[in-house]
């Protein structure tokens, strides 16, 4: 499934531009040594994280996109960062399982 | 049925554990070390003349490198963490570097080592860089998409801050629901 088409069917509002990627899975953490350790490439990431960190991460690992859940939203420079390295950033007012459930929904495994 | 073929190195034996950031009272200085105990170890202790506290302690852990051509489990317990080189000031030599590597597809990481008992970074050798290297490129899957991963050549271990490295440092710090309010309330106002 392509990152625009879940944008969409989430109701996702995009902070950074979209590439047209296909998403291959999902991960759901907080923790930056455990997307290093465990994430794989292609997957989406759920997150509450906003730090630099959390995109220096997704980057190293291939992810290809990361929704920043509970109505959190990555600082400026932060954003400018995950553009640059195509990674795209969206914002959503659900919490994490509420964000995973849809994911699911939409058709996601 | 179209089966991906296994990579050649992967990551293995990943341990969980904690940085601890420890302190020394008479002489201030500052080491780390990595735990694998399930709750962070947090007791001062004397070591010669020293007297060494905890002052931090960050989520991580300690992984291998499988080589699957032989079987061959290389460990890399002397990796601290890695830095990107976008988490670096713009200005700095090594941003300047980044850039052009980025210009090209390659995103540059330096991988900063635990430090000996004599202070010294740990030294990682020029074959285990290659096999790390190998370890996360061969996860990619975006084509073009290049990662180099360099040893500490520039001293950044006493210069960078813990928060810099990919590590969970101070990332539990969410911002508070007050302070993610104002964002929202300062992005309406633009709109």
């Amino acid at each position: 499934m392509k990152l625009k088409e879940i944008a969409d069917k989430l109701g996702l509002e995009s902070l950074t531009p979209v590439p047209d990627h296909e998403v291959e899975g999902v991960y759901i953490s907080d923790m930056i040594s455990d997307v290093i350790a465990n994430a794989k490439a292609g997957n989406l990431l759920v997150t509450v994280q906003v730090h630099a960190n959390a995109i220096a991460a997704a980057n190293l690992v291939d992810l290809c996109a990361i929704i920043v859940a509970q109505g959190k939203r990555p600082a400026d420079d932060v954003l400018k960062m995950a553009a640059k390295a195509r990674i795209a950033v969206f914002s959503t007012a659900l919490n994490r399982w509420q964000v995973a459930t849809k994911l699911y929904e939409a058709g996601l495994r | 049925m179209n089966q991906e073929a296994a990579p050649r190195y992967e990551l293995a034996n990943v341990t969980p554990g904690f940085v601890i950031i420890e302190k020394e009272m008479n002489t201030r200085a500052t080491r780390a070390y990595f735990s694998a105990e399930s709750v962070p170890p947090k007791e001062s202790y004397r070591e010669g003349t020293g007297v060494w506290h905890f002052a931090e302690a960050a989520q991580s852990f300690q992984f291998s490198v499988r080589d699957n051509l032989n079987g061959e489990v290389t460990r890399f317990d002397e990796v601290l963490g890695l830095l990107y080189y976008g988490c670096l000031e713009p200005g700095s030599p090594l941003y300047q570097i980044g850039e052009i590597a980025h210009a090209v597809g390659v995103s540059l990481y330096v991988a900063i080592a635990y430090e000996s008992a004599e202070g010294k970074p740990l030294e990682l050798a020029a074959a285990k860089m290659t096999m790390l290297n190998r370890a996360f490129n061969d996860r990619l899957r975006t084509r073009g998409k290049k990662v180099l991963i360099v040893p500490d050549l520039f001293g950044l271990y006493r210069q960078v801050s813990h928060g810099q490295l990919m590590l969970d440092f101070g990332l539990t710090d969410l911002p508070s629901e007050s302070e993610s309010g104002k964002a929202k309330s300062a992005k309406e106002k633009t709109r």
